[in-house]
């Protein structure tokens, strides 16, 4: 025991990791791999070393030495394993017994090792690839097979010596990866669902239970269908598809045609209903036919073409008429106020973009025509014979707003005005949001804002008059006195007012408007980037906000002043995105008559020459 | 062992606690440990004793592979080989056979009786073992969990094989002497590097020891079991 602890410890101290694959910067020859494939015998490979050939051949040797017997023996073998090899056969091997090993060069000691026989245990692959077909499906697009094998020969299976686990692994041939499948103790597997069409890998390898080592792998093999028969799916039935087809499409064609020509005009109608003619939008002959002659009317009367058509016909004239009187009661109180006494949906058509250079008459796009019949109370309103009657009425009443808001945030001076617009105010809810939304930011605005005359001046339609760079819509105040514009412009003592009010929608935008919107431009301008900061739930704010800004970081006091007519039509400035137009909302008109007349439209050219 | 093959073990392991446990509980109620009529009533219990056997050797096998390995990572670290050179296993007395060849010229009483004499002697150091651990300071639950399951698993085990040895000799007396193992003073040393070198040679023992008796297990179900055709 002693000399076998001297030889031992020698051979330690001289040594490196005894499993480790370090290279040896020497270039001494080096154990490799230690191996037993089968739990019997076993064999160990080094590495010739870089200078082999400086070195006569036969000058390394590989001694062992086992527990029970104490010295350095030889290795007995240096050729059935191959070069730089030594084998030990099965009487030289002892399981559960520690082995050391070392090689020496010239005498020399240049690697040590110790193992144990049942730690080094890694099989050879298993033999005997090959595989039957269990089944096919039905539809000969898939099929079963069973894949068999056997352990290597070497292997003492059969007495229990060593057990075995196998490993699967397959791949359809044009694949490059591998899959696996989970270990298994027996020598036959089966694989489903195998395509017919395709050409399969297959390859296992083996490693001793308990261990981690596999062993190397079998031979890959080549699993191939051969081609089914044409002839033996003649014997199958098939569903005979095709002949149903067939027969369903003549079925199909003849009831078509039985249909088409048939004099069942219900049935046609069911299946060939009739491609609708083009209506005029807004008139609905259904309604004429019933009798609903009120909606006829006001559809009727938002047209000034077709009450002229009507006026012709005998039959309608007399609901015309009728109808004519009425707007003249409802012109009692503002149409804009009629308007908003409406309920959400109506008052979005305050965002809509009023049209033409004709006045007032065709107020509103078709298709919000059809929607909303209230509207058209307005365009009564704005008939020719109704019109100056109420807009001066509204001229009165909205410059009266005007100036209470110029006054002061709470009103009183015109309670009789303010009875509907508070009314309104109450039913308007979307307004108030649009409010409210900039005043949180602005005090200024706050007070003249919520003062609920100003939304009797407040049209139904805003224009946009910038698109913020978070994608908020700015929305230019419209012309409180929209109706009233020529009034207001007719008597200028009562414009000035007028103007000097925030105009929270317009369509247009009179001379005085104008000016005071170009000496204050520049505010607005300087204020268009500060919209950012206007961000709020609203998706629009409106240009009084922006105004006011501009006035209260200017002078405070300027904030009744900073008032700025916003034009409803603007040019297109910058077209940003596919989302976003930069209106151009500094351009204003110039007073020319044309304008003074209709106090509408404002070309761009226009808008050019009036800019600074 | 890699973490899949715990991960796997894991589930196995309980299905085993289960099985181990139904059997040996049970054991008394289901079947006579003796057979009155001879082994050809037995065979289908003796069966199904054998493959429980092997399946919780198996797992003992597998259990202090893992907890070698463990320990070898984190406190023997290039000293493994020298303390396993040097030092030899309390069970080393014992005239077990090292290779097939005198596995199979060894008559399946002696192979049992040496499997009972191997288990036996563990169970003493297993119960110390699992104390010292514990009191090993930083001993990671990895290696406490594992010798306190390898140490029921031994008890379990050699329960089992007693029954064997019950039913394929009957009447055969049980009380062979076996190794007594006294290393345990090498445990409690102060010198923690000494003790350290102690605790490995220990559970290198184990796991020798646990892969002696799966293979002979192994070997005793292929051949009364399966007649040497596994």
């Amino acid at each position: 025991m002693d000399l076998w602890q001297l030889l031992l410890t020698l051979a330690v101290a001289g040594s490196s990791d005894a499993f480790s694959g370090s290279e040896d910067s020497s270039g001494n020859p080096k154990f490799t791999k230690c191996r037993s494939p089968e739990l019997e015998t076993f064999s160990c490979h080094w590495t010739d070393g870089a200078n082999h050939s400086l070195q006569s051949p036969g000058s390394v040797q590989m001694f062992y030495i086992r527990r029970d017997i104490q010295e350095w023996k030889e290795c007995p073998d240096y050729v059935s394993a191959g070069e730089n090899s030594c084998y030990f056969n099965s009487s030289y091997t002892s399981v559960w017994t520690p082995y050391c090993i070392k090689l020496t060069s010239n005498g020399g000691i240049v690697d040590h090792k110790c193992f144990s026989v049942e730690d080094i245990v890694q099989p050879d692959p298993p033999v005997g690839l090959n595989w039957t077909l269990l089944n096919i499906s039905l539809t000969e697009i898939h099929a079963d097979i069973l894949v068999k094998w056997e352990p290597p020969p070497n292997t003492d299976v059969k007495m229990g010596w060593i057990i075995l686990e196998y490993e699967l692994h397959y791949k359809e041939l044009n694949e490059t990866q591998w899959k696996m499948m989970d270990p298994l103790m027996v020598t036959s597997v089966p694989m489903y669902s195998l395509r017919l069409d395709k050409e399969y890998e297959v390859r296992v390898r083996t490693r001793q239970r308990n261990t981690e080592k596999y062993g190397k792998f079998s031979e890959v093999l080549l699993i191939t269908f051969p081609q089914m028969n044409p002839s033996a799916c003649e014997e199958d039935f098939q569903f005979p598809w095709f002949l149903i087809i067939i027969f369903g499409i003549l079925g199909l064609a003849v009831t078509l045609f039985l249909l088409i020509f048939s004099k069942q005009q219900r049935i046609k109608m069911l299946i060939l209903p009739p491609v609708p003619v083009p209506k005029i939008k807004g008139i609905d002959p259904d309604l004429l036919k019933e009798g609903k002659l009120e909606e006829v009317n006001t559809i009727l009367a938002i047209h000034d073409n077709y009450k002229h058509e009507f006026y012709n016909d005998d039959s309608w004239v007399e609901f015309i008429e009728l109808d004519i009187d009425d707007p003249d009661e409802k012109t009692e109180g503002s149409d804009t106020d009629r308007l908003l006494s409406n309920d959400h949906e109506k008052s979005l058509n305050i965002f809509g973009a009023k049209d033409d250079d004709s006045g007032r008459t065709s107020c509103y796009e078709p298709d919000i025509l059809e929607a909303d019949f209230h509207v058209s109370d307005m365009c009564d309103g704005t008939s020719e014979v109704a019109q100056p009657q109420r807009l001066k009425g509204e001229a009165d009443i909205s410059c009266l707003d005007q100036k209470n808001q110029n006054n002061s945030p709470s009103n009183d001076a015109a309670p009789a005005s303010q009875q509907p617009s508070v009314i309104l105010v109450e039913e308007n809810k979307p307004r108030p949001l649009l409010i409210g939304g900039t005043e949180s930011t602005h005090q200024a605005v706050h007070t003249q804002l919520s003062n609920p005359s100003s939304l009797a001046n407040i049209d139904f339609y805003a224009q946009v008059s910038d698109i913020t760079p978070a994608g908020n819509v700015v929305l230019s105040p419209g012309q409180k006195n929209k109706t009233g514009n020529p009034q207001c412009d007719t008597h200028p003592e009562v414009v000035t007012p007028c103007q000097a009010n925030f105009i929270v929608d317009n369509a247009y935008f009179c001379e005085v408007d104008a000016k005071k919107y170009i000496a204050l431009a520049p505010h607005v301008e300087a204020e268009s980037h500060v919209e950012p900061s206007f961000n709020q739930e609203d998706i629009y704010t409106t240009t009084e906000s922006l105004t006011t800004t501009a006035g209260r970081s200017g002078t405070a006091e300027h904030v009744p002043s900073s008032e700025i007519p916003v034009p409803d039509y603007t040019s297109i400035h910058i077209v940003q995105s596919p989302q976003g137009l930069v209106l151009n909302a500094t351009a204003l008109p110039l007073p020319d008559k044309e304008f003074l007349s209709s106090c509408g439209y404002v070309s761009t050219d226009q808008l050019n020459k009036i800019m600074p | 062992m890699d973490s899949k093959g715990s991960s796997q073990k894991a589930g196995s392991r309980l299905l085993l606690l289960l099985v181990v446990s139904n059997l040996l509980l049970c054991q008394g109620v289901v079947s006579t440990p003796v057979c009155p009529n001879g082994p050809g009533n037995c065979q289908v219990s003796l069966r199904d004793l054998f493959d429980r056997a092997v399946m919780v050797s198996h797992y003992i096998h597998d259990l202090s592979s893992e907890m070698f390995n463990e320990f070898d990572k984190r406190y023997a670290q290039g000293k493994g080989f020298i303390t396993m050179a040097l030092n030899s296993c309390h069970t080393s007395s014992l005239p077990t056979p090292e290779d097939k060849e005198q596995a199979q010229q060894t008559h399946h009483e002696v192979l049992m009786s040496l499997i009972l004499g191997l288990l036996r002697s563990w169970n003493d150091p297993l119960y110390h073992l699992v104390t010292e651990v514990r009191g090993m300071k930083g001993a990671p639950d990895a290696i406490l969990s594992r010798a306190i399951e390898i140490e029921e698993e031994n008890k379990r085990l050699l329960e089992g094989m007693e029954m064997i040895f019950g039913q394929v000799i009957p009447g055969a007396k049980e009380t062979e002497p076996y190794p007594v193992w006294s290393g345990l003073p090498s445990l409690q040393t102060k010198d923690e590097d000494a003790r350290y070198s102690a605790f490995y040679n220990l559970l290198h023992c184990l796991r020798r020891d646990s892969s002696k008796i799966d293979t002979y297990l192994k070997l005793l179900n292929c051949r009364i079991i399966y007649n040497n055709n596994c």
